[in-house]
């Protein structure tokens, strides 16, 4: 698999240059390989050769890294579970994903789980340093992320090393340039695959990755993470930047050369006063559910002309280089130019399908003739539009589009509307249940409570009456998921009827 | 303002924001020691400080505040 021989030569390659940073610690691509070769040969003498898929408990520290690329070289894939996660949950994605072995790196024994065997990583006995990988066949898999899934059991996402082959052969026109000189931010819990992108990337090239501690506060320690060690690459979610928002004027990072952003709704407006912050930066938006690995479309933004957004929100732009997407209807037939449908995605980035779950394939993948190919394509739950040049415009959550009265409603264009007369005041519309089995549209608005009726009179003259709010509730500070994005379960929660 | 004071108007706050008094303030008091002191009540009680002794912290400063000795350094400094 070349995208595992590719990482072998970079850290034999670069062996002088770092390749972490963790808890202003640094770390080289050396003591990485002696760290990895360590490991290794604990997989081999105490893991089942039958057994690929891995638990590994996720800390910040080296021995957590290296345990992922301990298990690619033996062809082995790596299931994260987040100690601070509920156990029941941890319990589900074990059982789920037949994990006999998990990795862990904490110095104290966690009491995660009874039938496994836990294999300690730290303080393991220095070894020869070996990195040749075994042969691992194109559709073994890499990582098994777990997703919530609806009906409350998280769903298991298995990516192959194949797909997250063509996931970086795609990226690196978007970012061709990376190399050992590069400091690259990794703000991601590993549970979420923004951080497979985060770490791999810089260690693919040689560069050093930045990580956070779980102790400190995101948002502030990336600031110093960016000023204090002039990081050059940083890829985020953007409730990272909502957050910075009231000290743009104390950040200055011209070091920046690249900043992704994917995982939310990227707004234009604050994204125009961040670039201001970062102003050599090229920026990026870029989208892609886990199924399709990390991402498969991007936008560049236009520093200088107009850049395309619907509703405030950046348009998602174009399939980066091995990924189809179209917009269908209901039918499954692709929508004409400005129609919003579901984005679907077919192409190698695709998972092969959930973990062992038959019903989900059924209903979240399907075949379909599309320009004289039978393609299998993914239903991701967002709701798009496709514009003449060719862009994607991001609507919202498929099931974010409420239907109140019998009419359809997109949550983002009430939000789109509250923000503008707010100014600089985040809000989230949600759909409720009012009791009564009728759906209405709530609000939250992220401040101390205000007079809304100013609001209410500027929401008449812009929207139709079925989509005006009709609860309104006010939170200081909106609360997030472990993935750093919005957590709307919490939000609706506020409005629970009893 | 003396410390004593800062320690008083900290302790409403705290209160007010966690809805409990099940604390005692100290130097080495950290997060961790007090129920509900997580990320988001975090902010909340930054947004809070900074209204009720009317001072604004830098981006920097949020960084530094490892314990509640540190936090009341960093107010005391802005008065």
């Amino acid at each position: 698999m070349f995208l595992i021989s590719d990482l072998q030569k970079s850290i034999k390659k670069n062996s002088i240059n770092n390749a972490f940073c963790i808890n202003e610690e640094f770390y080289t691509y050396s003591h990485l390989s002696q760290v990895v070769s360590n490991i290794r040969v604990i997989l081999k003498s105490e893991v089942n050769k039958t057994d690929y898929n891995i638990g590994l408990v996720t800390n910040d520290d080296l021995e957590t890294y290296a345990s992922i690329i301990a298990l690619w070289l033996e062809g082995k894939a790596y299931v994260p579970l987040n100690p601070e996660f509920p156990e029941s949950r941890n319990y589900s994605i074990v059982e789920q994903a037949n994990i006999n072995f998990i990795l862990d790196s904490s110095s104290t024994t966690v009491t995660l789980l009874k039938s496994q065997k836990i294999i300690k990583t730290r303080g393991l006995p220095n070894t020869g340093i070996d990195l040749v990988p075994v042969d691992i066949p194109k559709e073994s898999i890499a990582y098994i992320l777990f997703t919530s899934g609806t009906t409350g059991v998280p769903k298991g996402v298995p990516i192959t090393f194949e797909n997250l082959a063509s996931f970086f052969e795609a990226f690196s026109v978007l970012c061709p340039d990376v190399h050992y000189k590069d400091k690259c931010l990794q703000m991601f819990e590993l549970t979420f695959d923004m951080s497979v992108f985060s770490y791999l990337l810089p260690l693919l090239n040689g560069a050093c990755v930045y990580t956070i501690p779980k102790s400190k506060i995101k948002y502030s320690y990336i600031f110093e993470l960016m000023e204090d060690h002039k990081l050059t690459i940083a890829i985020m979610v953007p409730s990272i930047i909502n957050y910075l928002r009231p000290y743009f004027e104390e950040i200055h990072c011209p070091d920046l050369k690249f900043n992704l952003f994917a995982g939310e709704a990227l707004y234009l407006d604050v994204l125009q006063e961040w670039s201001q912050c970062i102003p050599n930066a090229t920026i990026i938006n870029a989208y892609g559910p886990t199924e399709t690995t990390i991402i498969c479309t991007s936008y560049n933004f236009n520093r200088n002309e107009e850049n395309k957004t619907h509703n405030g929100i950046m348009s998602i732009g174009k399939d980066m280089k091995d990924t189809i997407s179209i917009v269908v209807g209901d039918d499954d037939n692709e929508l004409e130019i400005g129609i919003t449908g579901e984005l679907c995605i077919a192409g190698k980035q695709v998972t092969p399908g959930y973990w062992e779950n038959h019903e989900k394939n059924a209903a979240s993948f399907f075949y379909k003739n599309y320009k004289g190919e039978n393609l299998r394509f993914y239903r991701t739950g967002d709701a798009c539009y496709k514009d003449e040049s060719g862009d994607f415009l991001y609507v919202g959550r498929v099931d974010f589009q409420a239907k109140i009265q019998g009419f359809r409603v997109e949550l983002s264009e009430i939000e789109f509307h509250v923000k503008a007369f707010l100014n600089k005041v985040n809000a989230v519309s949600l759909a409720v249940n009012n009791g009564l089995n009728n759906t209405e549209i709530a609000l939250v608005i992220e401040s101390k409570e205000i007079d809304t009726l100013p609001l209410l009179d500027y929401l008449k003259t812009k929207m139709p009456q079925y989509m005006m709010p009709t609860q309104i509730k006010f939170i200081e500070h909106f609360p997030l998921n472990t993935n750093g994005k919005i957590d709307r379960n919490e939000l609706i929660k506020l409005f629970k009827t009893h | 303002m003396e410390r004593l004071n800062v320690i008083t108007k900290l302790e409403t706050i705290l209160a007010e924001v966690l809805e409990h008094k099940n604390f005692v303030i100290t130097d080495e008091l950290t997060a961790k020691d007090v129920d509900g002191w997580d990320s988001l009540s975090h902010m909340m009680i930054i947004t809070h400080i900074e209204k009720s002794f009317d001072i604004k912290f830098k981006l920097r400063d949020l960084n530094k505040l490892n314990n509640v000795g540190a936090l009341i350094s960093v107010i005391q400094s802005k008065l």
